[in-house]
């Protein structure tokens, strides 16, 4: 008895665990919450790796800066993404060779290290061609530069990593397995600020590897490229020994160094070298495998920017053809001695691929995407289905369907919409802002104005996109003004109290309230203003790099209390948090009151609660300190006293938080891996990954009416959310019940054309949202045995629809286009298009049904007509009454179609066995016959070969025509409908006639006979619909 | 001591379950949907569905053979058009344009041809069809902690070259039933993405289980569901049901 008193309360103790885990444990919570990906792909992204199939030419993969790793199956036409669910930041993509088909690795953490370069964590294998990953170590490299597989043995690899770029790492330098990469030993390391920024195979030997390292360091506020330790290293023995191969390189400081192999002659390396001096900086040419080293050119292109274009590539079949990453690319055919300029692209070129078959194939890696050449780079064309842009920021508007405004890295301002019809096509965004773009608004109460800016606020602009006119609005230093610092991506924000007024951050908050056209300063300096961080014209190491991505000391985010203007806070990139109650007359630094965040954080984001204006949130991220921590802190007493809400759930660096607007115990969090979620204020966080990838979530915003969730995501475009107004309600005790029906939202029908779309299908087409009403419940648990349906009724208790439940464990978003069933039409030869149309429901509430097993679950669902709707109630009354009308002539006639088509059937096999009978039934079967052709098309296919249109095409016509428009039908069609149901009439009457005239003798005299006479089915019986 | 002992014992139970390998969750799989030697008599499956659709319901007959013989008979309007026909020989199908029966290509046909034998389960005697399976990381899909089993079929022939034919079985954890099979896109303008196949409404049928809830759809996409009225087992059919018609 005791023991079984003890398994009792050992199971009871564990039940209680598992089901309280159940409960509150997983991303499954979020079920049919899923995220559609809009792009947009006309401007795509940074493509920092490209790598072909060693003999399948169709095979491409791309890695990218933000967007994850693509791949073509077809020679570079149509990519898909397939890395999704890991870190999006790419370094190298490399294919197995002794097994092309399936084996690939991927080492993550890009290597052109620009001031908004994101990280990688390790390296990761494929064996099934990209379908299923497996992570092998190397977590801490931050960035692999290259991967090389040895070719007569898959398990011997060897990495370069580039390393921490904010900081010292030991985890850099020249790494190798050969056992698959279960271990790796580091065999070539320099020091802990140098890493390996090439690594190349000898395509003959696999013995010979050739390490380029660069000594190279990035701060907030500085960047340094070059050191004495910057070196091009050899090996010949598989990596066991190493030296430098320096002969006929310059002296003193080096910074980065591109170097390659020529794949058809082994002799013949290209080396591009940052140096001291600008004559010896540029390409250098060995013919005897590194021994010696010739100067050959320091061509703009061959020495601009080294940090962000070291790459160079030789053709593999002719090795004085040879490809240089830059500015715009460049390509000798001289080996080197000159260089001509690539066809027109986007800029920043940052990896070339030449096809294995043939050279003049080309693809380049760029900041504004992938591009393809078929005549070896003179021209280029772009491939339009790489979503991959880097978004800093999103806001909307309140049109309906919203627009959507966001800047991107190296590809200006744009809006677009969240809905166009046909789906959201690259010709439905409009560009608002040249240079890199960053946050851009529409002005709250004047559609037609939108701010947008470019970097450092350079180009600070309001532009009337009605119009067309655009002014520069960026503030300007007065008598008394030191030089105004403003953020690469310079804050500013609209207020939700004033709609002419704007805020704009530079050290100090302005403030205008007249659109930008001047400017007050409301504050004293709000950072900590330290002349040691704002030196920026020594920036870029060997090659001064001075672009304004390393201003410093400067305001970074902005946010206004929804709840009264005169509270303001302030975050800055060198850690400080500023708050004003007053609208900017007097200032409280806050800073010290700040919990667990290192001195001088950056604070990306603070969001000012919609609940209570004392109430904030705030983020920190640490990385350009080298600190990977997650920050994020809550207050409630204006910033007098903070508490951290973050645990350890969530992976990556913050950089933007989202209040909901209705439960405050639900937030939004965006890292660098992706998108987080709290139900009950940051106890616990959920990673969101249904359509949103591991993609750094750089801002966050959720709009008013919809209740969407807008991502700006840096590599993965924009990404919506629709409607997730289910989490508002999601508790331990909803996700404890068996099934939970969310609060219905009111769906207005949607009565918008379904023209729309140009797009071609290798361009990229956004999803447009739902226009359903949508049916809402969560499952605590899957529903896998048994029947389970979803029926819906109108108020007399009507079977309306079934429509197909979700089973699974989590939220459920059942999707119903609000029709009713189709009718039953009458068979002919032909199919009838027209018949399949199903009248849409009138405005109402309807019942809702769900069966599962043996028990059953009940809510409604209001269905209602467009606001905004042209039509009056009593056109659509007229409507739906003629719709109705012709729905019980369709199905009328359906039933007289199939007595007929029994009545010739029975008579067709009368004929064949019957000669007594056959007069009596030849004369029914002709007459049935002739009274058919005139209902529906006996003969014809149902293309151009269809026969003339007959009863049942001419009322289907009519019926779907009449019942797609929402309005009162015209006279001439209800003329025609007159003219129908006549027809109809006279056709039941014609039937009549031979019923009584004809086919009561026949089933008396084939009854006589031994004929079985037919038994027809009750019309209720023929209409039933399931 | 008692406790802990029992404790021990749980643990020890839950150790052995982690370690399960392919092989026993296929047999565990059997065993619950009706167990090997009933499976293996079943010689024909026919499924009598209904798609719902755009306030339509559409019926649908689908009928499969143990030898691959097979058809699915769509009725629109009181119109029959067959779709996914072969007779062993030829695969066929209506076009829907000219309502008359049109040959599949010779790949498309190639490739039922090579998946002959998977009625009711493709694992079903899986080394004798040359199959390999693999047993991957558990995952989480449908809101389920699943097994994930990488099953490789005979290769699919794509554009006149063979291509790794491999399905992803999810099964439920807890009652080892397939809920979600992935496949990639081999082929067409939808090459390279992921579809997925969702099972539900599991019902007995003659002392085997079968799921009568099918999606279909394209992974993170909405999908569309066949749902299944009736199965029937074993039943004999006339050759000319599957065969080709003649004009």
């Amino acid at each position: 008895m005791k023991k079984l008193v003890s398994i009792g309360i050992l199971w009871t103790a564990f039940s209680v665990n598992a089901q309280e885990a159940s409960v509150i444990a997983g991303k499954e919570i979020f079920g049919d919450l899923k995220a559609r990906q809009i792009g947009p792909a006309l401007m795509s992204g940074r493509v920092s790796d490209i790598e072909g199939h060693p003999t399948n030419n169709k095979v491409i993969y791309i890695g990218t800066a933000g967007g994850g790793v693509w791949k073509s199956q077809d020679g570079g036409v149509r990519f898909n993404s397939i890395f999704d669910d890991l870190p999006q930041s790419i370094g190298a993509v490399a294919i197995d060779p002794s097994d092309p088909d399936n084996t690939l690795w991927v080492g993550t953490g890009e290597v052109w290290t620009r001031n908004s370069v994101s990280i990688g964590d390790g390296i990761y294998r494929s064996n099934d061609g990209g379908n299923n990953w497996k992570k092998f170590g190397l977590e801490k490299t931050e960035r692999i530069s290259a991967i090389e597989i040895d070719p007569r043995d898959q398990n011997t690899i060897y990495v370069g990593a580039l390393g921490a770029l904010w900081g010292d790492s030991e985890d850099r330098g020249v790494f190798k397995t050969t056992d698959g990469g279960q271990t790796w030993t580091k065999i070539l390391f320099v020091n802990a600020a140098t890493g390996c920024s090439d690594l190349i195979m000898d395509p003959n030997d696999p013995n010979t590897l050739y390490a380029s390292f660069w000594e190279f360091r990035r701060t907030a506020y500085s960047f340094n490229s070059g050191g004495m330790n910057s070196s091009l290293y050899k090996s010949t023995d598989g990596g066991k020994t190493w030296a430098k191969i320096h002969n006929g390189f310059p002296t003193g400081k080096l910074g980065r160094i591109a170097v390659t192999v020529a794949p058809s002659n082994s002799q013949i390396l290209y080396a591009v070298v940052e140096a001291e001096k600008a004559n010896e900086k540029g390409l250098y040419r060995s013919d005897d495998a590194g021994k010696t080293w010739k100067h050959l050119n320091s061509d703009f292109e061959l020495t601009v920017r080294p940090f962000y274009f070291s790459r160079i590539v030789v053709d593999p079949k002719d090795p004085e053809t040879v490809a240089k990453a830059g500015l715009g690319g460049s390509i000798s055919h001289d080996g080197g001695k000159t260089f001509k300029n690539l066809g027109s692209m986007h800029s920043d070129i940052h990896d070339i691929w030449f096809d294995i078959k043939d050279s003049d194939k080309m693809f380049v890696a760029t900041d504004g995407g992938l591009y393809r050449s078929l005549n070896g780079g003179t021209t280029m064309e772009i491939i339009e289905n790489l979503p991959i842009c880097q978004f800093y920021h999103v806001s909307v508007d309140n049109h309906t369907p919203y627009n959507i405004y966001g800047g991107l890295q190296d590809n200006g301002s744009w809006f677009g919409p969240s809905a166009s019809p046909g789906g959201i096509e690259a010709r439905d965004w409009e560009s608002v802002g040249m240079g890199d773009g960053f946050r851009v608004y529409s002005h709250p109460t004047n559609p037609s104005i939108v701010y947008s800016e470019m970097q450092g606020a350079e180009g600070v602009w309001r532009y009337d996109q009605e119009k067309k006119q655009m002014k520069v609005i960026k503030p300007w230093p007065v008598q008394g003004d030191p030089k105004l610092r403003f953020n690469w991506n310079a804050a500013i924000t609209t207020s939700k109290h004033a709609p002419d007024r704007l805020y704009m951050g530079s050290q100090f908050l302005h403030r205008s309230d007249d659109k930008g056209d001047n400017w007050t300063k409301i504050s004293p300096d709000l950072t900590t203003n330290d002349a040691s961080k704002q030196n920026q014209v020594e920036s870029g190491g060997l090659s001064a790099d001075n672009s304004g991505a390393e201003n410093h000391c400067t305001i970074f985010t902005i946010a206004e209390s929804p709840l009264d203007q005169n509270v303001i806070w302030i975050g800055t990139d060198d850690g400080n948090v500023q708050l004003t109650t007053d609208g900017g007359k007097t200032w409280a630094n806050v800073t010290a009151n700040l919990t667990g965040i290192p001195k001088n954080t950056w604070c990306y984001h603070i969001e000012a609660s919609v609940f209570n204006k004392g109430t904030a949130y705030a983020v920190f991220d640490g990385h350009t300190r080298n600190d990977k921590s997650t920050y994020v802190l809550k207050t409630a007493d204006f910033g007098k006293t903070w508490k951290s809400i973050i645990t350890a759930d969530v992976s990556g660096f913050t950089r933007n938080i989202q209040e909901d607007y209705k439960n405050p115990e639900l937030l939004y969090l965006g890292t660098e891996f992706g998108l987080y979620v709290t139900v009950d204020g940051g106890a616990h966080w959920y990673k969101f990954t249904n359509g949103v990838p591991a993609a750094a979530v750089h801002y966050i915003e959720m709009h008013p009416k919809t209740n969407d969730l807008i991502l700006g995501t840096h590599g993965r475009g924009i990404i919506i959310i629709d409607d997730v107004s289910p989490l508002r309600e999601l508790n331990t005790e909803v996700m404890s019940k068996t099934l939970h029906f969310f609060t219905p939202q009111t769906v207005y029908m949607d009565e918008t054309s379904s023209f729309g779309g140009a797009s071609g299908e290798t361009q990229f087409v956004g999803s447009n949202p739902s226009t359903s009403a949508k049916i809402s419940y969560y499952l605590s648990k899957r529903h896998t045995f048994g029947k389970m349906t979803l029926e819906i009724f109108d108020n007399n208790a009507n079977k309306i629809s079934n429509v197909s439940p979700g089973k699974q464990k989590g939220i459920n978003i059942v999707e119903w286009n609000y029709v009713s069933m189709a009718p039953k039409v009458a068979s002919g030869k032909t199919i009838d298009a027209g018949g399949f149309f199903a009248p849409r429901v009138v405005e109402g509430r309807y019942k809702i049904v769900i069966t599962k097993g043996k028990e059953t679950f009940e809510s409604f669902i209001d269905v209602k007509y467009p606001e905004n709707s042209m039509y009056s109630a009593e056109e659509r009354k007229l409507q739906h009454e003629t719709t109705m009308k012709m729905f019980s002539m369709t199905e009328d006639l359906a039933y007289m179609v199939y007595e007929i088509d029994e009545l010739i059937a029975h008579t067709d096999n009368t004929l064949k066995t019957n000669a007594s009978l056959k007069k009596q039934a030849l004369k029914l079967n002709t007459e049935l016959n002739a009274l058919k052709d005139g209902l529906v098309i006996t003969k014809g296919d149902n293309y151009v070969g269809a026969g003339e249109k007959q009863l049942r095409e001419k009322l289907s016509d009519l019926y779907s025509t009449v019942g797609s428009y929402y309005g009162a039908p015209s006279k001439t069609q209800l003329e025609n409908l007159a003219m129908l149901e006549k027809q109809l009439q006279e056709a039941k009457k014609s039937f009549s006639a031979i019923k009584s005239a004809q086919v009561t003798k026949y089933k008396t005299a084939t009854e006589k006979a031994g004929i079985k006479f037919i038994e027809l089915k009750s019309f209720e019986e023929f209409v039933k619909k399931d | 001591m008692k406790r802990s002992f029992l404790l021990i014992a749980f643990i020890g139970m839950s150790v052995l379950s982690l370690g399960q390998t392919a092989d026993e969750i296929i047999n565990q799989y059997f065993e619950t949907i009706g167990g090997l030697e009933k499976l293996n008599t079943i010689s024909s499956v026919e499924m009598k569905a209904k798609v719902d659709y755009g306030g339509m319901s559409i019926p649908l007959q689908i009928v499969s053979m143990k030898d691959g013989r097979q058809f699915t008979k769509i009725n629109f309007q009181g119109k029959e058009i067959t779709q996914g026909a072969y007779d062993g020989t030829t695969a066929w199908g209506t076009n829907f344009m000219t309502m008359k029966a049109e040959k599949e290509d010779a790949e498309s046909t190639e490739n039922i041809k090579r998946s002959v034998g998977d009625l009711v389960s493709p694992f079903l005697n899986y080394n004798d069809k040359g199959y390999s399976v693999e047993l991957l990381p558990n995952e989480t899909i449908e809101g389920v902690d699943c097994f994930k089993l990488k099953l490789t079929k005979k290769p699919l022939l794509v554009d006149g070259e063979g291509v790794p034919n491999v399905e992803f079985y999810y099964i439920d954890k807890d009652n080892y039933v397939p809920i979600v099979v992935e496949q990639e896109i081999n082929q067409g303008e939808m090459k390279g993405q992921i579809s997925q196949t969702v099972f539900s409404d599991y019902q007995e049928v003659d002392g085997a289980y079968f799921a009568f809830s099918i999606t279909q759809r394209i992974k993170d996409g909405m999908g569309q569901t066949i749902v299944i009225d009736s199965i029937e087992l074993n039943k004999n059919y006339e050759e000319s049901m599957f065969a080709f018609p003649a004009e």
